[in-house]
């Protein structure tokens, strides 16, 4: 492997570890503060592309601004969703056992994915470029698409923006105090329900985000939501589940190992995040940024 | 009671067979429902009575399934040989995971558990060779003497067989101490159980269980397929345990045969409910979630309890 194309790679690998980031941080910060593993964040992802790909066919045109439409529709919309799920259903179930709150996001799962299909059918999609990001940039002398880089930047933003948010802003002291503490926080006047409501808002925010620029980036079908999700566990669970630091180096290490991997094992590469999944499982099950439990 | 169930279910069908075309096809939907109903039950032993939610539990069922198929296929094995060496892989892949599984609780244990039945997924769909990928493994053959009615009566006394055995297994001195640890744990090391080697004993029990249910709905459908190990399908069983109630030992059963009958009830109705049939199994499952967590049994008993006092 020549040096210009390992750097290629890893500029591929840290693209799609990004792209997961922005999903899996959602649904790490969710479980941080409720507690719920919610199955149905693939699923909510997925909506947010297929969605994005509805509001691209209106906006016509390949333009940036058509685009940048998209990003500030689709999210918002993902999280009034959230919204109501959040107060109709997962609410009721913050006390049940733990099967109890699989199985009812389980049940989200079912019912999403075939709503989708129901209203967008089967074959898959996908959302055009804006001219801006359709080209290429050329990188050590290979073409790089655009809009990976695109994705390179943005996943930062996005990691940087939820790092100020969550420590550098009242909210974000009050979702981190939600986190360890619970009781105290009701206790001394803030409307916790609110707290989780608002989480559980912004995890779909991001699963939106993820899903639009998803759309952009590849084909969108049906299994998007449901290998996505199993993708997102393992990055949660290496990095450690309610961590949003650990989601971030979970992505960038499931990322770039399935880029490196195709290289000397081929298709075979995709189980590299199951059995990394089981590894750390195994050796260290609350992943490197957790605290084990009980 | 449950003798004139298994009576009824005996002589179903000899009247089925009568009726042509619609009865051959509920034979076979029967059938499916009795190896459907195992697969429950194996789940049911360590989900319901040792409070271990597996995420993973497809796996098992799925190596069954491609065992059966690859001897008959393969290596040209008896179906009798083939059906009985199913649950003895199906326990060896079991305890294997099942090792590593229960050194997790709660909720890692699940998503081990999910890690683990994943990979074989990834495993079987990746090795083309072997297990002809998503392709799957087609055309099992099927012994002459064995048609419908034989075949669903052959899966029926298995079932009966494994029923009884469950039962005594759930009712044995070791079926109560994993009852126990369900309850409390920490009480039940305190009493000196040796948890984890309850669990991972359990654990292999519930996966042989479940590669018999396999093995057997390889030969129903003359085929073995990447979907039998996937998680959604280790979902299945878990779905049939809540609707049906996890704590007993038939709940579970009932749950999978209702949650079929009506898949297929309501295909009968129109054909765009198959379309909307996860809406309607997802909302279904909401409404026990949310309104009778013990579901179907637990309902029943509750009536029951109700009416008697």
């Amino acid at each position: 492997m020549t040096w210009q194309l390992f750097v290629f790679m890893l500029i591929n690998g840290l693209c799609q570890g990004m792209l997961l980031f922005i999903i899996a941080s959602g649904l790490s910060l969710v479980f941080g503060v409720l507690r719920v593993i919610n199955f149905a964040h693939g699923s909510i992802y997925m909506i947010g592309a297929f969605m994005a790909y509805s509001l691209s066919t209106i906006l016509a045109g390949e333009s940036l601004l058509g685009f940048l439409a998209l990003l500030l529709v689709v999210p918002p919309a993902i999280a009034i969703i959230g919204f109501v799920l959040e107060v109709s259903l997962f609410r009721r179930v913050y006390r049940e056992e733990h099967l109890l709150q699989l199985l009812l996001t389980y049940a989200l799962v079912l019912i999403l994915d075939d709503l989708v299909r129901v209203i967008w059918g089967g074959e898959p999609r996908s959302v055009p470029r804006p001219d801006l990001l359709a080209g290429s940039v050329d990188v050590l002398g290979m073409a790089l698409p655009s809009y990976n880089v695109f994705i390179l930047v943005v996943g930062p933003l996005i990691a940087l923006g939820m790092w100020f948010l969550l420590y550098r802003t009242r909210t974000g002291n009050i979702i981190r105090a939600a986190v360890s503490f619970p009781d105290t926080l009701g206790a001394l006047g803030v409307n916790v329900s609110w707290v989780m409501t608002s989480t559980f808002m912004l995890g779909c925010w991001l699963a939106g985000f993820g899903g639009v620029l998803t759309a952009a980036l590849s084909d969108i079908d049906l299994g998007m939501g449901m290998s996505t999700i199993i993708e997102c566990f393992a990055v949660v669970v290496i990095g450690g589940l309610g961590s949003v630091g650990g989601a971030l180096l979970g992505s960038l290490i499931i990322g770039t190992g399935l880029t490196f991997f195709q290289f000397p094992f081929g298709r075979w590469a995709l189980v590299f995040p199951y059995a990394l999944m089981a590894l750390v499982l195994i050796v260290r099950p609350w992943g490197f940024f957790g605290k084990p439990e009980r | 009671m449950g003798i004139t169930v298994i009576i009824v279910l005996f002589v179903l069908p000899i009247v089925l067979g009568r009726l042509g075309k619609t009865g051959e096809y509920w034979i076979w939907v029967s059938t499916e429902m009795i190896i459907m109903a195992l697969f429950a039950m194996s789940l049911n032993l360590i989900l319901g009575f040792g409070g271990m939610v597996s995420f993973g539990h497809a796996a098992f069922f799925g190596v069954g399934a491609y065992t059966v198929a690859l001897l008959m296929k393969k290596a040209d094995f008896p179906l009798y040989l083939a059906l009985a060496a199913a649950p003895f892989v199906a326990a060896i892949t079991a305890a294997i995971v099942g090792w590593f599984c229960v050194r997790l609780l709660g909720l890692y244990f699940s998503i081990l558990t999910l890690a683990f039945g994943q990979l074989l997924y990834m495993v079987v769909f990746q090795w083309y060779t072997f297990t002809g990928g998503d392709d799957g493994l087609h055309g099992v053959p099927r012994p002459e003497i064995l048609g419908p009615i034989n075949y669903y009566w052959l899966c029926l006394v298995l079932f009966v067989i494994c029923f009884f055995v469950m039962r005594m297994i759930v009712n044995s001195s070791f079926g109560l101490s994993i009852r126990t640890i369900r309850e409390n744990m920490e009480r039940a090391k305190f009493i000196g159980i040796n948890v984890r080697r309850y669990q991972l004993l359990s654990f292999i029990i519930a996966g042989a269980f479940a590669g018999l249910a396999g093995g057997m709905l390889t030969e129903l459908n003359r085929f073995a397929q990447t979907e039998f190990l996937y998680w959604s399908k280790s979902a299945e069983p878990i779905l049939a345990s809540l609707v049906g109630g996890m704590y007993s030992l038939v709940g579970p059963a009932i749950g999978s045969s209702v949650l079929i009958f009506l898949k297929i009830f309501l295909q009968q109705v129109h054909r765009s409910m198959v379309e909307v049939w996860a809406i309607v199994l997802g909302s279904l499952l909401l409404v026990v979630v949310l309104f009778a967590p013990h579901g179907l049994v637990g309902l029943y008993r509750q009536l029951f309890t109700r009416s008697s006092s």
